[in-house]
């Protein structure tokens, strides 16, 4: 899909409306092709991309403890369909995503719990799972940081998490979000492995312990 | 001409000032990390060999892209150069300010006038502000604006980002006067 044919049918997009009218600010969405390496080309172009949402907080005029479960069962699932719709147009489809992970920002005037609520419960993962194909443990980074911060979200094989090829992290910059009443809630996928992955895996390793440290105890 | 990186960015602004944006302003900025091509040269006099080599190849590259990443027309554009910390700031001018470069995203665009540009040097990571104007006629007042990038790990000493950046419509809730008011 284009992003021209995402452009159109984003403004008749009733999820879209939806998350705008409950305070969906700004939407994101960036792609990284690694063309080259450590100065050597990448076997096969690896593309990571990530899409980004800033909402206002849901809890933001809550007092602080609040329960957190009406507004999370209705907002999730919105930001993760906005979010792996934007995945799905950059990659070229579910077929073409193999590692994914996740990532929320609260405001300043937020609960650290206000952030994780969008991304760690069935409402964001299991859709985020099944719209990318998914089964694999979404591995994720959450924090609250003032509007301009940067975080690097991890990601790992979707189906296969210690796959150690796939472990890979993804730079995401947050301009301007999230603001003091904001969340930003961050969805992102790469195309494969790293590009010049080479530390073997799980079936290639040698039985390692602490020996290997033997003749240079204190 | 070798590029490292190729990142695309899309902005769509919902809501602004409290209020929803109609239509979505969508922004697009696509960046090559690419070598400086008078890396490791001292001193270089004539430019124009390393011109010839990468401007116009680096702008064919860019435009469609920018273009393509939009996906509504374009109503306004701009233009960046940022120069890793063994080059000079005239080394990334001389990658952008040339209508060997320029042309490409003039033509794909339908545009008319200069392109904005931001030209600087730093660190990797380096944040900066694309400038962005109405593309057939600078002097329209709702269509100055400009957009944040920041990208981790660009550029080396040795490399130049080079970016370009369009617009779908002018500010999201723009409301000035128009400069002929005031003339």
């Amino acid at each position: 899909m284009t992003a021209t044919t995402t452009a159109a049918r984003s403004s008749r997009d009733p999820v879209l409306a939806r998350a705008t009218a409950l305070g969906l600010r700004r939407l994101l969405t960036t792609v990284d092709e690694v063309l080259e390496e450590g100065g050597a080309a990448a076997a096969s172009p690896i593309r990571q991309a990530s899409a980004i949402a800033v909402i206002r907080n849901p809890w933001a005029d809550e007092a602080p403890l609040s329960d957190l479960s009406a507004a999370t069962s209705e907002v999730a699932p919105l930001l993760a369909k906005l979010l792996t719709d934007r995945l799905l147009a950059t990659l070229g489809g579910a077929d073409a995503i193999e590692a994914y992970g996740k990532a929320a920002v609260v405001g300043l005037g937020g609960e650290i719990e206000h952030a994780g609520a969008l991304i760690h419960t069935p409402y964001f993962g299991n859709l985020m799972r099944e719209f990318l194909d998914g089964t694999s443990i979404i591995c994720f980074s959450d924090s609250r940081a003032d509007a301009g911060s940067d975080l690097r979200v991890p990601l790992w094989h979707k189906r296969q998490a210690a796959t150690r090829s796939h472990y890979q992290s993804l730079d995401v910059h947050l301009a301007d979000a999230p603001h003091r009443e904001e969340i930003a809630v961050i969805a992102v996928a790469s195309s494969g492995p790293r590009p010049h992955s080479r530390i073997g895996d799980r079936t290639t390793d040698v039985p390692v312990d602490s020996s290997v440290l033997k003749g240079l105890e204190a | 001409m070798k590029a490292r990186r190729i990142i695309t960015i899309i902005d769509e602004t919902l809501l602004e000032g409290g209020r929803p944006v109609s239509p979505v302003a969508r922004t697009a900025v696509v960046a090559a990390i690419v070598d400086n091509p008078w890396a490791g040269q001292g001193f270089v006099d004539d430019l124009s060999e390393g011109i010839e080599a990468v401007a116009s190849e680096l702008g064919a590259l860019l435009a469609p892209r920018v273009i393509e990443a939009l996906g509504v027309p374009l109503e306004a554009y701009g233009k960046a150069a940022i120069v890793g910390l063994d080059g000079e700031i005239e080394h990334g001018s001389a990658l952008i300010h040339t209508l060997k470069f320029g042309d490409h995203f003039r033509k794909a665009a339908g545009a008319t006038t200069l392109l904005p540009a931001v030209e600087k040097r730093g660190p990797a990571g380096v944040l900066f502000d694309i400038p962005l104007k109405h593309f057939t006629d600078a002097t329209i007042r709702s269509h100055h604006q400009s957009f944040e990038v920041r990208i981790a790990d660009a550029p080396h000493p040795g490399e130049i980002l080079v970016a370009l950046a369009g617009a779908s419509r002018g500010r999201p809730q723009q409301r000035l006067a128009p400069l002929s008011t005031e003339q």
